[in-house]
């Protein structure tokens, strides 16, 4: 069962891929898995519809719901962040404020592998960002705001 | 998931983060002068100074520090901040004073070879016992010239001028049947005592210089040599190597600047400041009298480095440390910059 769920999302990823214009073969590349996994999808064989409605609905969770059930389903850290960057519905804005230490912590929090440090001070990548908050939670001098912004992204 | 982990050996410790990169702090309660320094600037509180003053006049066997590696986040502030090396903070292995994003005191300690005559007087005089001068000493029988010759014919062995050589350069046999005297050339100084005491006359010696002066002394041979060395982990910066130096072979610049003002009016001359400075700064003053009570404490600012351990220890607050001015390498952090203009008040 949790094999098929992430199937489904690799399915969701998929369809998000091929909306972005890429080629199966690239599509094929980015997600890790067959090309014929990927015409099979684009082509609407051997599907698990349920999986799929259960998949999509892990999309529409908040998002560190999402990020912490894709994580569990997909063991391969960059496959999982790359499911997790294609199919989230939101864009996220990160803010670090000059109360930053340095510590690091959300460096090692971040599951998304999108904070570095630089000069002393967290730098959260916004494109990686997937909004899950871990960081916000973990930093010990509330030094990180994670907003959500407006977009077009059609879902 | 995220969890550090103390290992704690003696009254050592070290906190150590293990993910993408591993940090680790570690403490050394030998080197920390306990100023609290650190304590005051952890950001998440997770440093306890403890009670300084009975542990360093007592065998206590608690270290000065105790850190909660539950709170700590190991961000590195308390050893970058730390006048004396005692918390050490590194990533990878690589200790922050070497990562330039880091900024660190500007402060040293250093003697010029050049200008150094090995005097140890330095090493004296430092508190820390951070100061070793090797030196070699010239060779003693290039620096004298003389001849010495012993007639045994009449000599009868009676080993006075042994015992008069205050060079030790005359070896006497006086078993009978095998007697013998031996002059050492090499530790002789032409002193002539052997000859002015010789009962029976016969030892000839004379000294070159004596008569000719020092013309076939090479003065290169005289000269001391030697290294000096300052151990960077123990030197606190106070000054007192520089204060000595005969020689301004050695310079220090300190990290902070600033006054020291005892209230003698509070003081109750208990003496834990005394034991506590770091730097030899305070003592009792001499009784001009024997049998006379000391009332007060004295100090010695010029070797005081303002980390405020006095007046921390002090149980009745009759010590005051002002920093006016703290000398730290720059860095773009707001944070970091925010704690080391925190340390003046």
């Amino acid at each position: 069962m949790p094999k098929h769920i992430a199937s489904g999302l690799k399915y969701l990823a998929t369809i998000e891929l091929k909306k972005k214009g890429l080629t199966q073969q690239k599509i094929a590349e980015e997600l890790g898995i067959d090309r014929s996994t990927v015409s099979h999808y684009l082509n609407g064989r051997n599907l698990s519809w349920n999986s799929i409605a259960v998949a999509r609905t892990m999309t529409e969770l908040c998002p560190k719901d999402f990020l912490i059930l894709t994580k569990v389903l997909v063991k391969d850290a960059k496959k999982a962040q790359k499911i997790i960057s294609t199919c989230q519905n939101k864009d996220f804005e990160a803010e670090v404020l000059d109360s930053c230490i340095g510590c690091g912590l959300c460096v090692d929090l971040c599951l998304m592998e999108a904070i570095s440090l630089e000069s002393l001070k967290a730098n959260v990548d916004s494109v990686g960002c997937c909004g899950c908050l871990l960081c916000q939670e973990g930093c010990p001098t509330n030094s990180i705001k994670i907003l959500e912004v407006n977009n077009d992204r059609e879902y | 998931m995220i969890e550090n982990t103390k290992e704690v050996k003696d009254k050592d410790f070290n906190i150590k983060r293990s993910a993408e990169e591993i940090r680790n702090l570690s403490f050394k309660d030998h080197l920390c002068i306990g100023c609290g320094i650190c304590e005051s600037t952890c950001p998440v509180s997770a440093i306890n100074l403890g009670d300084i003053g009975a542990i360093v006049r007592t065998d206590s066997q608690n270290s000065k520090l105790s850190i909660n590696e539950g709170k700590c986040v190991l961000c590195g502030m308390c050893s970058g901040i730390c006048p004396a090396d005692a918390l050490i903070f590194s990533i990878d292995s690589q200790p922050i004073s070497k990562i330039s994003s880091y900024p660190k005191y500007d402060a040293y300690a250093e003697i010029d070879d050049d200008k150094c005559i090995y005097c140890q007087k330095c090493e004296i005089a430092c508190p820390r016992e951070a100061i070793t001068i090797a030196r070699s000493l010239p060779d003693r029988s290039k620096l004298v010239t003389g001849e010495i010759d012993i007639n045994e014919e009449i000599c009868v062995y009676c080993g006075i001028c042994e015992e008069m050589c205050p060079a030790d350069a005359i070896d006497v046999d006086r078993t009978p049947e095998s007697e013998s005297i031996r002059v050492n050339k090499d530790k002789c100084v032409y002193c002539l005592v052997c000859k002015k005491s010789c009962p029976v006359t016969a030892i000839k010696a004379a000294c070159r210089i004596c008569s000719y002066g020092d013309y076939d002394i090479n003065m290169e041979d005289a000269v001391t040599k030697g290294s000096s060395f300052i151990d960077d982990e123990l030197c606190i910066k106070c000054g007192w190597c520089e204060g000595v130096c005969p020689t301004d072979a050695a310079k220090v610049k300190k990290p902070f600047e600033g006054t020291l003002t005892i209230h003698q009016d509070k003081c109750t001359v208990c003496g834990t400041c005394v034991d506590i400075c770091p730097c030899d700064v305070l003592s009792f003053p001499k009784p001009s009298k024997s049998g006379e009570i000391v009332n007060n404490v004295a100090k010695d600012e010029q070797y005081c480095i303002r980390c405020g351990a006095c007046a921390k220890a002090c149980p009745v607050e009759a010590i005051e440390v002002q920093v006016t001015n703290v000398d730290y390498t720059p860095t773009k952090s707001k944070s970091w910059i925010e704690k080391f203009e925190a340390l003046k008040n």
